[in-house]
């Protein structure tokens, strides 16, 4: 697949709600024990930080993906080799990691909640558990399901 | 004018040079039958040419030749020819003769006339059969003029034109009649790997083999693409220029071909193909692009074809007509090989509601001074099509020592495909030397351009993985060209155009050592004349080189030539296809490079819109859909996108059996894929 920007933000999209809310949702439940604060759903408690951090990596991405598309414009195909996206989808996370170092989400809770090394290590696992399944997605398990997508450069639905 | 007799020579095309088997003479005007049956005049004897295979139609204005339906087909020069006037200028082929006019100044010492011989080739003269005679007119010129109209040959007379003798024939008339073969919702012509692909498609969104016919003249649906890739030295174990997802076998491209080849490993406790999956993971500008081996692909395709039934839709028959019906489909005429016919008729029409279209390349190409140097010499067998038999090169270079140029003209993948066939060669005889000829020299920093981007040039050669961007199959350059207006789209293709080559490590390799050791030179210019000269080392070509701009022009003598610049795409070669544009007056592409024409014009969903009866529709798919709104039709990845762009477009109109395909059918389907169970 040779995305377009309509078709990266799509596809984005598309693997945040397939990929990345169910299995943040379970990392919630898992997480949900030994932290606070926790809400309950259907009487399971889960910790919404995950989600928290999960909508930070869509919306840099979001934000990113013009900037890839313009730098597609200078390859001759037009193309963008998986290594890139394997690299650069690495560099939005780091860039989360930034923001809440920085701290864009102190605002929801008590730093020591966000911060340190245990809760840095936590986001890494996370972003791992979203991040191996979702690129293996897009390696080829996405156009078993959607057939059209590789030629809709990304973008969902019929031709 | 003709001048009578007319002499013609008789050569038969075997392992090594065309050898003249008879000169015959034909004393006056007439319809000269040719074919493996005594009752002919010429008398071509081997199984491979039809009982009766062609007329050769001679008027004192011009000549003319006519197929009669035979298996094998005849071709003036490369063009497959169903009725058409012959000057001369190009011999005419049938099987392995070839028949070559002897200009009328050579004394014709040798000729026989009325004399049956026991050679694979009789040739009997005897006068003519239908056509009353007319005294030869005095000889005036010396070459043979011709102002023949086609319409001479008896041609309305022959199926199909009997029975298709309107834009609009009746199916209740066809269905009466002694052709009928027979009424389908699907329909394709072809039977290759486009007809395949849209077959596939269809079997799997839903409809049964029974619905499905598949007219062509190979069971085989890899056949003819795999006798080009032998042809042009692509042996089972070399990789195509395809990328993994690129699957003619499997409509999702997963998996890929890659992800195949390192599974099959694994399972062996091989782990060295790990590096497939890094090559699609890195791929271009990490890795060197994946591409699969030949026979992988092939053997892919026999297990697809098997599961979905190929051999049970297919119909083995040459298609020679096509007409809309008066009922709002379609009737495709075609004629089947006698030993296939059992005793039956051999024409025959079979009925269709959707009709699909995919015959592949019309012609190979001959450059003018390749046309002409086999015309003068047709005994030399030294220049040739690289997309031809042509093994002998290879065999009489490697089984002596004497040194052999060969020049090797183009810069697409075939030539370096042959120049990596000629490095293999060296490895049996070092005194190989390799010519290589390209139009001009290109820069380092003069590649195609396009917006922002540069194309990669090495050693005069634009490299790319391809033979387009890869943005063309999906992506911001399919976006383009399929929203571009035609003139606006000629102009991408022709920013992106241009012949490449895959830049591949051991191609590249390969230059390198032949320069460092003098024995490949590139030489820049196209040849003027093609000679064949007398030397110390025997019979050569000479080649006279007129370089661009004001510099000299250079000369080159060589052994062989091989021409790598390619296969003719213009539909008008094939006249199956030529008679459905005149017919119906089909729209075509722009073509690119300045008033040419390209190819049939199809809407994005690769209908033929034109065609269209009422509710029945035609499609096609391939090279003959070039110029259009994809760029890359003619390759497995553009097939399997125009198979789902128009199998897509029957669904949405209804057609029988034909399902929406969402994502559940789809991962349902490709479970059985899987598993190899039928669609
Ligand atoms: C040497 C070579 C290498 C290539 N390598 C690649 C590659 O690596 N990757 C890639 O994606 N593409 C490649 N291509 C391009 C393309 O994929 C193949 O050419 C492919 O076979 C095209 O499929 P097709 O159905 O259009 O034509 P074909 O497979 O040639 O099928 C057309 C069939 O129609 C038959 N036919 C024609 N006229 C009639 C008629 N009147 N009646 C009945 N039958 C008829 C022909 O005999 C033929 O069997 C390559 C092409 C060549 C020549």
């Amino acid at each position: 697949m040779v995305p377009t920007l309509k078709g990266r933000w799509a596809t984005r999209i598309l693997l945040f709600l397939w990929i990345g809310v169910p299995v943040t949702f379970l990392f919630s439940l898992i997480v949900a024990g030994p932290r606070s604060p926790t809400l309950p759903l259907l009487g399971w408690h889960y910790d919404i930080l995950p989600f928290q951090i999960l909508s930070l990596l869509l919306i840099v991405g979001l934000i990113l993906d013009p900037v890839y598309f313009y730098i597609q414009q200078f390859r001759w195909e037009k193309d963008w080799p998986f290594a890139f996206q394997f690299f650069v989808t690495i560099i939005e996370f780091v860039i989360v990691l930034g923001l809440v170092w920085w701290g864009v989400l102190d605002f929801s809770r008590p730093r020591s909640q966000l911060h340190g090394t245990e809760n840095y290590l936590l986001y890494t696992i996370h972003f791992a558990c979203v991040f191996i399944p979702s690129f293996i997605a897009l390696l080829g398990l996405i156009q078993i399901f959607m057939i059209r997508w590789r030629f809709k450069s990304g973008e969902w639905g019929r031709m | 004018m003709v001048k009578f007799p007319i002499l013609l020579d008789i050569y038969q095309r075997g392992e090594g040079p065309l050898k003249r088997v008879e000169r015959i003479s034909l004393p006056e005007a007439g319809d000269y039958a040719i074919g493996r049956l005594d009752e002919n005049q010429i008398v071509l004897d081997t199984p491979e040419v039809s009982k009766r295979h062609a007329l050769l139609v001679v008027r004192e204005d011009g000549m003319a030749v006519s197929d009669r339906g035979s298996t094998n087909r005849t071709y003036i020069g490369d063009s497959e020819v169903d009725t058409s006037p012959w000057d001369g200028g190009l011999p005419i082929r049938i099987a392995q003769f070839e028949i070559h006019l002897v200009p009328q100044t050579i004394s014709g010492a040798e000729t026989r006339v009325n004399t049956p011989n026991e050679n694979a080739t009789r040739a009997v003269s005897g006068g003519a059969t239908t056509a009353t005679p007319a005294p030869a007119p005095a000889p005036r010129g010396q070459s043979i003029e011709v102002a023949l109209n086609a319409a001479n040959a008896p041609s309305e007379m022959r199926f199909p034109r009997n029975v298709f003798k309107s834009e609009i024939v009746s199916a209740a008339e066809i269905k009466s009649s002694e052709y009928f073969a027979g009424e389908y919702t699907y329909l394709t012509v072809g039977g290759g790997l486009g007809s395949f692909v849209w077959a596939d498609h269809l079997r799997i969104f839903g409809v049964g083999t029974g619905d499905i016919r598949a007219i062509g003249d190979d069971v085989i649906p890899y056949a003819n693409y795999q006798r080009l890739c032998r042809n042009s030295q692509i042996p089972p174990h070399e990789r195509l220029r395809s990328n993994s997802q690129s699957t003619p076998d499997n409509i999702w491209g997963f998996p890929g071909y890659a992800s195949r080849e390192t599974w099959k490993d694994l399972k062996e406790f091989r782990f060295g193909s790990l590096k497939y999956i890094f090559q699609v993971f890195g791929e271009a500008s990490l890795a060197q692009t994946f591409t699969p081996r030949s026979g992988e692909v092939f053997k892919s395709i026999d297990k697809e074809a098997q599961r979905i039934g190929w051999r049970d839709m297919l119909t083995y028959g040459r298609v020679v007509g096509i007409r809309k019906t008066n009922d709002e489909r379609y009737a495709v005429a075609f004629r089947v090989p006698e030993d296939q016919a059992r005793g039956g008729v051999r024409e025959r029409i079979m009925i269709g509601k959707f009709l699909h279209i995919a015959t592949g390349y019309p012609a190979t190409r001959f450059t003018g001074d390749l046309q002409a140097f086999k015309a003068r010499y047709p005994e030399e067998a030294r220049v040739f099509n690289a997309y031809e038999n042509h093994e002998v090169v290879y065999r009489t270079i490697e089984s002596s020592q004497a040194p052999a140029s060969i020049v090797v003209r183009g810069r697409g993948i075939v030539a370096s495909r042959i120049i990596q066939r000629l490095y293999e060669a060296r490895e049996k005889n070092k005194g190989i030397t390799v010519i290589h000829q390209m139009r001009n020299p290109i820069g380092p920093k003069e590649g195609y351009r396009y917006k922002g981007a540069q194309r990669y040039v090495y050693n005069h050669i634009e490299n790319q993985a391809f033979n387009w961007p890869k943005a063309c199959w999906g992506g911001q350059l399919l976006r383009e060209t399929e929203r571009a207006t035609p003139e606006e789209r000629v102009k991408i293709y022709e920013a992106l155009g241009g012949t490449t080559t895959a830049d591949r490590r051991d191609w590249r390799n390969i230059i390198q050592l032949g320069i460092g050791d003098g024995w490949y030179k590139p030489v820049f210019g196209h040849f003027e004349t093609l000679e064949l000269v007398k030397t110390d080392q025997g019979p050569k070509i000479q080649m006279k080189l007129k370089a661009q701009g004001n510099q000299p022009a250079v000369e080159v003598v060589a052994d062989y030539v091989v021409d790598c610049t390619g296969l003719i795409g213009d539909i008008t070669h094939s006249p199956l296809l030529r008679d459905l544009a005149e017919t119906y007056k089909l729209p075509r592409n722009l073509g690119v490079g300045g008033g040419k024409i390209g190819g049939i014009f199809v809407t994005p969903d690769f209908e033929i819109a034109a065609l269209r009866n009422g509710s029945g529709r035609a499609y096609a798919a391939g090279q003959i859909t070039l110029g259009g709104p994809q760029p890359g039709v003619d390759t497995f990845l553009g097939m399997q996108y125009s198979a789902l762009r128009s199998v897509d477009h029957l669904a949405v109109l209804g057609a029988p059996n034909v399902s929406l395909f969402g994502p559940l059918r789809s991962f349902s389907q490709w479970i059985k894929w899987c598993t190899n169970a039928t669609p």
